[in-house]
């Protein structure tokens, strides 16, 4: 187990940011950590990196009790931040020249490693410039770069796609893939569940300092009542086809976007086709028809009520 | 680490333009407005030679006693500088009363049966001449009667014995060189810079920690001791301080030529000592302070300047009694 968290409670003054909080991270695993904002995310990252204290519980992370003076442990770690922390009076290069010399001191190797960040980021075209002169989606990535220069075992990322273009955000999440598939252990955390969807290979889902619930994508959508979402086009709308289209077996809410038809159903056999036999027998004329299946989003909803992104 | 760290940081503060600018470059441009100010202030003070006119008549001329006094305090070289009290000018009555209605001079001499003196209106330089004159008066009206009691007295060192004026009070300057009372607004200035350290120190102390600044937390993960970190971070904002003043004393005394009196050493030690408490104060404002780092920075500026005022930077009679 690379990371073991036990029972961890964090409270400022009356509110308690995290409520005995437990999560597990296997090696090798791309583990993500998803919820809303203000739901103890970073908290818990935070508490785990020994950067703030917390009231209860236990963190161990390979194996031993994590603790600001945990260098060995520290080593094997890399991170990057929600926000961009590096130094705006160092160039591009030397900024993770001089991160990643806090953990390699041989000057050869560090030159190798950080020569192989920049290429694995793609700003070696930036190497001279200051952090001031580049782009946001730049600057995301010369952030990603001081956290894995020195080849860390365990890769914690916080939110890294925050205010990113989706090119920067396709770039990064490729390269969490890639660093995944060469060896590191990655814990994300994240409030946009389809990034977590797409690259986690094991989700826990916070909500209130709380972990509500966590498994595989399949095994937290089979949790839940929901089935797929079904969307149909008409060319005619009308309140009784909303009535009688709730009167089917499965249906639990229908709605008009215009004149796109918006159905969700409960888990069942056939709910399209029922659906679409119910608008022939109306004689009702129907265009494009999409079937989504749920999403984390609907897990989300359905154990707390609310929207991921409330 | 702790040099490579050492390092880096100085090009942190190298590079930081802002800082810079007000840790260097605001006590230049004090310096030099201080040094333009206290220019004009003393020329004004400055002993300028009192222009007299004496009228050149035979009477004059066969007073040998006065002639030999008043050439002895006189120049009579428009151009010369010396420490003459006078200048002289022979001329006729009617040039010295023309010279006169022109303020070319102060006031003109007249030596025929008695020394006349004839002045335009009061002012310091006519009081200077006329006091000279009574000065010369009373000490050739005392010789004359001691000769006239007792002519042996004259051989006796008479003369010598009344021009040899006896002070009892005798300047003693504290340091080294002649006592200057705008060396103060300097000292108080190079303080000042000593102080503004503290900008280094609360740069330093929030690039490190966890809660200031995110490069804090991402230096704070890092498999390094934190102490090692602090005190090389110190002392990159040490080093850059103390040459800050150097360059700022070497300034004062290369360019604008302040005399700090052959005190110098001692005044360098002083800046090491003012250097390392300004940057301590600013790592104990940085840490101890809750709140951003503009307050932070308010509470440098206002502590500093106030202590600048405190030791002469806005009013050089500033006392401690």
């Amino acid at each position: 187990m690379v990371i073991k968290v036990k029972n961890l409670v964090k409270r400022y003054g009356d509110l308690i940011a995290l409520d005995h909080l437990s999560l597990e991270v296997k090696e090798g695993e791309i583990f993500g950590l998803l919820g809303p904002n203000g739901s103890g995310k970073t908290t818990a990252i935070n508490c785990i990196l020994s950067l703030l204290k917390y009231d209860k519980g236990t963190i161990e992370v390979y194996g031993r009790q994590m603790s600001p003076d945990a260098y060995d442990i520290k080593r094997r770690i890399g991170i990057i931040m929600q926000n961009v922390a590096v130094f705006d009076e160092l160039t591009v290069y030397e900024n993770i020249d001089y991160f990643c010399g806090l953990y390699v001191r041989d000057k050869k190797r560090r030159k190798q490693l950080v020569d192989e960040a920049i290429e694995f980021v793609g700003i070696k075209d930036f190497v001279k410039f200051y952090p001031k002169k580049l782009s946001g989606g730049l600057l995301r990535r010369l952030n990603i770069a001081c956290g894995i220069a020195h080849k860390p075992d365990l890769i914690i990322l916080d939110e890294p796609t925050v205010a990113v273009d989706p090119q920067s955000r396709n770039n990064i999440l490729e390269g969490i893939k890639r660093l995944n598939s060469e060896g590191a252990t990655i814990l994300y955390t994240s409030h946009y569940m389809e990034e977590v969807e797409e690259i986690c290979t094991r989700i826990a889902i916070m909500d209130k300092g709380k972990i509500i619930a966590s498994g595989t994508k399949e095994e937290l959508k089979g949790m839940i009542n929901s089935g797929e979402r079904l969307t149909v086009e008409l060319f005619k709308t009308d309140s009784s086809i909303i009535d009688g289209v709730l009167n089917l077996p499965n249906i639990v809410s229908a709605e008009f976007d215009g004149n796109l038809l918006i159905v969700r159903s409960i888990k069942g056999k056939n709910n399209l086709l029922k659906l679409l036999d119910y608008l022939k027998s109306r004689d009702i004329d129907v265009g494009k028809v999409y079937s989504e299946p749920p999403t984390l989003n609907d897990v989300f909803l359905e154990i707390t009520g609310k929207e991921l992104r409330d | 680490m702790v040099l490579r760290n050492y390092f880096y940081r100085l090009k942190c503060i190298v590079r930081d333009r802002h800082s810079m600018f007000w840790t260097l470059m605001f006590p230049l441009l004090l310096a030099t407005m201080f040094h333009m100010a206290f220019l004009n202030l003393s020329n004004g003070l400055n002993f300028s030679q009192i222009k007299i006119a004496i009228v050149d008549i035979d009477e004059y001329r066969n007073n040998t006693g006065f002639v030999s006094a008043i050439e002895a305090v006189s120049n009579t070289d428009e151009n010369q500088k010396s420490d003459a009290l006078f200048n002289l000018k022979y001329t006729t009555l009617e040039e010295a009363r023309k010279l006169l209605d022109d303020d070319k001079i102060e006031g003109y001499i007249i030596c025929d049966s008695e020394i006349k003196l004839t002045v335009k209106e009061t002012g310091i330089n006519e009081t200077i001449i006329k006091s000279f004159l009574d000065y010369y008066l009373q000490t050739s009206s005392t010789i004359g009667t001691i000769a006239g009691v007792n002519p042996e007295a004259v051989n006796k060192g008479l003369i010598e014995t009344l021009s040899d004026k006896a002070d009892y009070l005798k300047e003693i300057a504290y340091g080294k060189s002649e006592p200057d009372s705008t060396v103060v607004f300097f000292y108080s200035l190079i303080a000042m810079t000593c102080f503004y350290g503290s900008f280094w120190g609360l740069k330093e102390v929030t690039a490190l920690q966890a809660d200031l600044s995110y490069e804090g937390a991402r230096l704070s993960v890092a498999p390094v001791h934190k102490m090692k970190m602090f005190i090389s971070s110190f002392l990159a904002a040490f080093t850059v301080e103390l040459i800050e003043v150097f360059l700022l004393i070497s300034y004062l005394k290369f360019i604008l030529n302040v005399s700090f009196g052959g005190e110098l050493l001692y005044i360098l030690l002083a800046c090491i000592t003012g250097t390392f408490t300004g940057v301590t104060y600013g790592t104990f404002i940085a840490s101890v302070v809750k709140g951003g780092e503009g307050i932070k920075i308010g509470i440098l500026i206002g502590t500093s300047m106030t202590m600048s005022f405190l030791a002469g930077l806005m009013y050089e009679k500033m006392t401690y009694s």
